[in-house]
């Protein structure tokens, strides 16, 4: 065989990957890049002239960095993320811990019940919470008033943070549940018997056994996690209406949305684009040099 | 959650709406004219009196058919609009709402149509028509207009024996009783995300946010008028007399439904909103004159109303501004336009709604229409709005709600829009001095 045949087929089968990397991920990332080089500026005089695009070197990213918006749209970002990333994983691993128990009853009932929520798409989500957080259309408002404990406004104040997080936490355990079930039932079962015949409890099997050995699946649900905190923007953006609480900005996002196709500013929201994609592969490669050496045991 | 990678997310939808714009083929098209065949004229319009009157265009204009597409409200076609006019493939005409035509002047969508506008000037009230005539050139046709009046719960007014209040010092009297009489119920809501109707009261009370004097726009959104306007809803909200929450939200809705809520200072149009809201309460509820600051003084601003413009990318714009014309001023399209609870923005078309129902929400007024022209009548002459009324409508809600809600001041929230709005101008390169 010549070198050219050895390599055809092969080439062939990256194809359709490659083809579809360049047009919908490699020439829109460059695309972005590109305008955010670029912005909408006045050609003629007069107070109606008309603006064209032309090259404006590093404005947009001086404009994105001097924002103080945009860094506390990150900040609130942080307490939803410090509040929905443990509660989701914690919950998670508990259901995932709890089903993978011997002689556990109704786990199959369990785990589609668990599961369910991640099937319906966040924007239906966020609206079925949104009700149940409005006072005048949530049975749980008419049961406190009933009872006279007067209403709970959770729309309102720093109660929208665990609000928001709330939606997020329930859409997302199921998922993070299965990935992390699956792992414990890859688990051989001789390991447990032999610990057993040690004297453990179920308590500590899942401590000192199950949970080192899915350490690499809870490393990677982090990630994920991680990732769609930093990405957040259904849940709030459908929100919004329904609470003063929530702003436009709220987190970055949003901001690129609002910039992007509220202002008529796609070079400002490719620039922050930007910026939030590499803090979010720099975010990314930290937690996983971090957790790389106990998870995957490399060094 | 979103699971699509952060960086190609704006540049995704944007390389999304240029393949949409290739898969459909030329925007702007039709047969050309010249083989003799119908020129076909794309038109971008929401709402749902244009299907009945584009149908009665295209009946009696064989040679120019129209079609129709909605591509969403006012805020969404108008984004549109923008990113369709620079990958060269946007309709031939589209509605445009009065405060969104200077930006979609500086955008290149909206073209001039000075010469094609002989004699339109006389079929509109001063005040509309000065929503599309900018440096002395005309941009659009209007089609409907939204003077704001004060719609409300009249069975709910006369059950606690309120009268309805004419000048704003009136109403906060009212606020009072009504808030005095059920801790529950209040007068009115003060939206913090209504920038519309913020805007008008604000130049009912004489506020010009932005001004131009030869090649310089003057910014001055928290002028005295539009302070006293602030202070005034502050003075309201920190006695607790009105609801400061979102509108039309579900618990809103909820709240009109219970008779919590009892009016609306808005654009004329509220009556077809709050029908969509409360359709039981249908019966109750009535329409009078917007509230004023000095007793008798009869002006009132807009709020909403759009306009018909032609843009600049079409091959057709002749045959295009006569499609214009027509929508804003034929009876044909008044009469469905009416039929659908909009008011139409040619005199000839406010005269033709005199001998017309009222609307739904208040078949028993029968005095409706003749306030809707009288109201009309006392309409501002002059308002103009700047190039990047999407701007500082975005800040306005920011600023408002946090206001609201850290329970700051609302003048600071003017204060803080326009610092945006100017700023914003500067970079674009306009010549802006700030008041």
């Amino acid at each position: 065989m010549t070198p050219g045949r050895r390599w055809g087929a092969p080439l062939l089968f990256l194809l359709p990957a490659a083809l579809l990397f360049v047009a919908f991920l490699a020439i829109p990332i460059c695309y972005a890049l590109y305008l955010s080089f670029r912005g909408m500026r006045m050609a003629g005089g007069g107070p109606f002239g008309v603006r064209q695009e032309t090259w404006v070197g590093l404005d947009n990213y001086v404009a994105a960095f001097t924002d103080p918006e945009l860094l506390a749209g990150l900040g609130r970002l942080a307490i939803y993320g410090a509040i929905a990333v443990p509660l989701t994983l914690g919950l998670a691993l508990t259901f995932a811990l709890l089903l993978d128990l011997p002689r556990v009853r109704g786990s199959r009932f369990s785990r589609t019940a668990i599961f369910i929520p991640y099937a319906v798409p966040g924007v239906v989500a966020t609206l079925l919470w949104g009700f149940l957080y409005l006072p005048s259309t949530s049975p749980a408002g008419w049961i406190l008033e009933r009872v006279g404990l007067g209403s709970i406004d959770v729309l309102h104040g720093p109660m929208i943070f665990p609000s928001v997080a709330n939606i997020a936490i329930w859409g997302g355990v199921g998922f993070n549940m299965i990935i992390l079930y699956t792992s414990l039932r890859g688990i051989p079962v001789d390991v447990y018997e032999a610990a057993r015949l040690d004297g453990a409890s179920e308590w500590d099997i899942a401590y000192r056994i199950k949970i080192p050995l899915v350490a690499p699946a809870l490393t990677l649900t982090g990630l994920f996690a991680l990732i769609g905190t930093l990405q957040v923007y259904g849940e709030p953006t459908t929100l919004r209406p329904m609470t003063s609480a929530i702003s436009q900005t709220w987190v970055p996002l949003m901001m690129i949305y609002r910039d992007a196709f509220t202002r008529d500013n796609l070079s400002l929201a490719a620039a922050s684009s930007v910026v939030l994609a590499l803090g979010t592969l720099v975010v990314s490669v930290i937690l996983l040099r971090v957790t790389q050496k106990r998870s995957f045991g490399e060094s | 959650m979103m699971r699509r990678t952060v960086s190609v997310m704006a540049t995704l939808s944007a390389v999304a709406l240029a393949l949409t714009a290739c898969s459909s083929g030329s925007g702007s098209g039709g047969a050309d004219p010249g083989d003799g065949g119908p020129i076909t004229l794309d038109y971008w319009a929401w709402g749902t009196a244009q299907q009945p009157m584009v149908d009665a265009w295209n009946a009696a204009h064989p040679d120019i058919q129209v079609k129709r597409t909605d591509a969403g409200g006012g805020t969404d076609s108008s984004a549109k609009l923008v990113t369709a006019t620079r990958a060269g493939n946007a309709p031939d005409v589209a509605i445009v709402e009065y405060n969104t035509l200077p930006a979609m002047i500086v955008a290149g969508v909206a073209g001039d149509i000075s010469e094609h506008a002989e004699g339109l000037e006389d079929e509109f009230a001063p005040g509309v028509w000065s929503q599309v005539t900018f440096d002395g050139a005309t941009y659009g046709v209007p089609q409907d207009a939204g003077p704001q009046a004060l719609t409300y719960n009249q069975a709910k007014l006369d059950e606690l024996g309120i009268e309805v209040p004419t000048t704003w010092e009136e109403f906060a009297v009212a606020a009072e009783k009504v808030h005095e009489a059920d801790p529950d119920t209040y007068l009115t809501t003060f939206a913090p995300a209504e920038f519309g109707g913020f805007a008008g009261y604000a130049q009912q009370a004489g506020a010009e946010w932005w001004s131009v004097d030869g090649d310089t726009w003057t910014v001055d959104i928290d002028d005295a008028a539009s302070v006293a306007v602030a202070d005034y809803w502050q003075d309201l909200i920190d006695r607790d007399l009105v609801l400061a929450e979102p509108m039309l939200t579900p618990e809103w809705n909820a709240k009109v439904n219970q008779g919590e809520v009892l009016s609306w200072p808005a654009g004329l149009w509220a009556a077809g909103v709050l029908y969509g809201v409360a359709e039981e309460s249908a019966g109750d509820w009535a329409m009078a004159p917007l509230p004023q600051w000095e007793e008798g003084d009869p002006a009132v601003g807009f709020q909403g109303g759009s306009a018909v413009v032609v843009t600049t990318s079409t091959e057709h714009p002749e045959a295009a501004a006569e499609f214009a014309r027509w929508m804003g001023t034929a009876d044909e399209a008044s009469a469905a336009q009416i039929e659908q609870g909009q008011y139409p923005a040619s005199l000839a078309g406010q005269e033709l709604t005199l001998a017309s129902d009222p609307p739904l929400l208040m078949p028993q007024q029968e005095d409706y229409w003749e306030t809707a022209a009288e109201i009309t009548r006392a309409t501002i002459p002059e308002i103009s709005w700047g190039p990047n009324v999407n701007v500082a409508s975005s800040a306005f809600q920011d600023a408002m709600s946090t206001a609201v809600t850290n329970g700051t001041p609302l003048r600071d929230a003017l204060t803080e829009t326009e610092a945006e709005v100017v700023d914003d101008m500067e970079t674009t390169g306009f010549e802006v001095t700030q008041k």
